[in-house]
């Protein structure tokens, strides 16, 4: 542990630094000014766009994050051979790893907090012109659905961690994490859309559902993280469901990560 | 001197840039479409499900209000029919409509936004009600849209079980103002269909914000109200001469009556051929049928 905070806090940083944070969090932050034209345009769901906006600039914002800062942070090492120096101090290449990753997801918690602040001031001020139209409103909801958010992008970011610790440059990380977010928030939707298929009487290939059934298990599921839905309508989470989801991120992340130390521990460097 | 030549070329190109851009905006438009549906094109709802992937409510958002800009845009100022918008434009709206409930099936807009177009305006009742539905089932603390199916039920598609039945399940729900329960007995048992009519519409102007909305209801109201004194004063002439007047004349001439109320949409109230209570502009307080 007390070496993985010093790297922590170096990846911490150099993450910092980056001007793509100020870049991003510009952009979430006009985003959040224009919620308060947007959710305007709805007769009576004001609450339910508003929350709509708020959320998904933070998730789409934490998203930009993880593939143009965090993605960086271990592939610039990599890239620009700064890499040798830190192995060459009594440091495991696992706990090198571990370290990046904890340093990247204190990146991400304290942008996502900094970017929520304004998404709750901009919910705060419409629901303080539109208080009959937040009836159903309810804050411990949506703060729970950007922690769920949080949870989806660190995961992502472990899964990134693994990608860099095999691929030889930044440009291939970037590419197979953007494909694993894809892939990973849709398949809940193909399988859903491949079992009533097969209801409705159409026929699916053997192949393609036996294929995304195995995918359902090998990628993450994104979509588990997704409450905003919820949020945006005040209906509760079960607190079983919280805790499936936070134990579901512990292990796939935990998993993600020792897989990528395993590899990199034996990775040559060029 | 090169310097102050760049910036000359700079204003330049500025100037010409702003005014290209004039010209072409007129060009815009010349290229043929197929101005029927292009706009209102929405991608089936099993596929923009998984194309959205995390942004489906904001999904749902934009489509819906894409089609509200859309029937928005198309009004028409000082002609008899408000929209100009034709059946299959009606049906894309419906289609949208569909397809931002089925990402977002919470959504309370799309639902209270198409059910007052497509009943009033586009004569698609069923298909507002079939939305109505939907929403009734996903939005199951909300009592308002089993109540507006039930008043679509009862007011335009006649079918008084189907309405008593909604409005029972609307009665049930947190925050249902009691005189709902009573009206769904009221349609259970036909009572007459005018007092029923009154005694919803006077609901509705409670439930509606929209301010134009209200003082269309509140017309109706006056004019089924004028049409039940009628209505009344014809029984009390049945029950001294043993049958229906044939004009409403009569209903004056023998003191039922000291005056026939005016009708206030400029037409005249009369009685038809089986006694009932009726007035020439049926089709403004009647609404549009397909």
């Amino acid at each position: 542990m007390k070496v993985l905070w010093p790297i922590a806090y170096i990846t911490l940083k150099e993450g910092i630094r980056n001007r793509a944070i100020y870049g991003i969090s510009l952009f979430a932050f006009l985003l959040l000014g224009l919620n308060m034209l947007i959710a305007n345009l709805a007769p009576r769901d004001v609450g339910k766009v508003a929350v709509d906006i708020a959320l998904s600039t933070i998730s789409f914002s934490g998203l930009l994050i993880v593939l143009f800062v965090a993605i960086n942070l271990m592939a610039k090492d990599l890239d620009k051979k700064t890499i040798h120096m830190v192995l060459s101090k009594p440091i495991s290449r696992s706990e090198y790893i571990w370290g990046k990753f904890f340093g990247i997801a204190l990146i991400l918690v304290l942008t996502v907090i900094f970017i929520s602040i304004f998404a709750a001031l901009s919910l705060y001020i419409l629901k303080a012109g539109y208080e009959s139209f937040f009836l159903r409103f309810s804050w411990p909801l949506v703060f729970l659905a950007i922690f769920f958010i949080v949870m989806s992008l660190i995961l992502l970011s472990a899964l990134s961690l693994l990608f860099a610790s095999f691929s030889s440059t930044s440009f291939i990380t970037l590419v197979l994490t953007i494909l694993t977010y894809l892939v990973g928030r849709s398949l809940s939707d193909i399988k859903a859309l491949i079992e009533t298929a097969s209801i409705a009487g159409a026929t699916v290939s053997p192949i393609t559902a036996k294929v995304v059934e195995v995918a359902y298990y090998i990628f993450p599921n994104f979509a588990f993280f997704d409450i905003k839905m919820n949020a945006a309508h005040g209906l509760s989470v079960p607190i079983a469901t919280v805790f499936w989801t936070v134990l579901y991120c512990l292990i796939y992340g935990t998993l993600a990560l020792t897989a990528a130390s395993l590899v990199f521990r034996r990775k040559e460097f060029p | 001197m090169i310097r102050a030549l760049t910036y000359a070329l700079l204003a330049f190109l500025a100037i010409t840039h702003i005014a290209v851009v004039g010209k072409l905006s007129q060009h815009e438009n010349v290229f043929p479409m197929n101005e029927d549906q292009d706009e209102l094109f929405v991608l089936p709802s099993a596929i923009l499900k998984i194309a959205s992937f995390d942004y489906k409510g904001i999904v749902s958002d934009y489509l819906f209000i894409k089609g509200i800009v859309y029937i928005g845009g198309s009004v028409q100022k000082g002609s008899s029919q408000k929209f100009n918008i034709n059946e299959s434009q009606w049906c894309a709206f419906y289609n949208m409509m569909q397809i931002s409930t089925d990402l977002d099936p919470y959504f309370q807009d799309p639902y209270y936004i198409a059910n007052a177009f497509l009943t009033w305006d586009a004569g698609m009742t069923r298909e507002a009600n079939s939305l109505l539905e939907k929403g009734s089932r996903y939005r199951n603390w909300d009592w308002s849209l089993p109540f507006f199916s039930g008043f679509n039920y009862f007011f335009f598609l006649n079918e008084n079980d189907k309405a008593s039945e909604w409005l029972m399940e609307a009665s049930r729900r947190p925050g249902a103002s009691p005189t709902i329960a009573s009206l769904a007995s009221k349609i259970a048992f036909k009572a007459s269909k005018t007092e029923n009519s009154i005694s919803f519409l006077e609901e509705m102007i409670k439930q509606t914000e929209d301010e134009s909305m209200k003082k269309m209801f509140a017309g109706r109201v006056e004019a089924y109200k004028a049409i039940l004194d009628l209505e009344k004063a014809v029984d009390a002439y049945q029950r001294k001469f043993g049958k229906k007047p044939s004009t409403l004349e009569r209903l004056l001439k023998n003191k039922i009556i000291l005056e026939v109320p005016k009708e206030p949409y400029g037409g005249k109230f009369y009685i038809d051929s089986g006694g009932n209570v009726r007035t020439t502009s049926e089709n403004q307080l009647m609404p549009f049928q397909k």
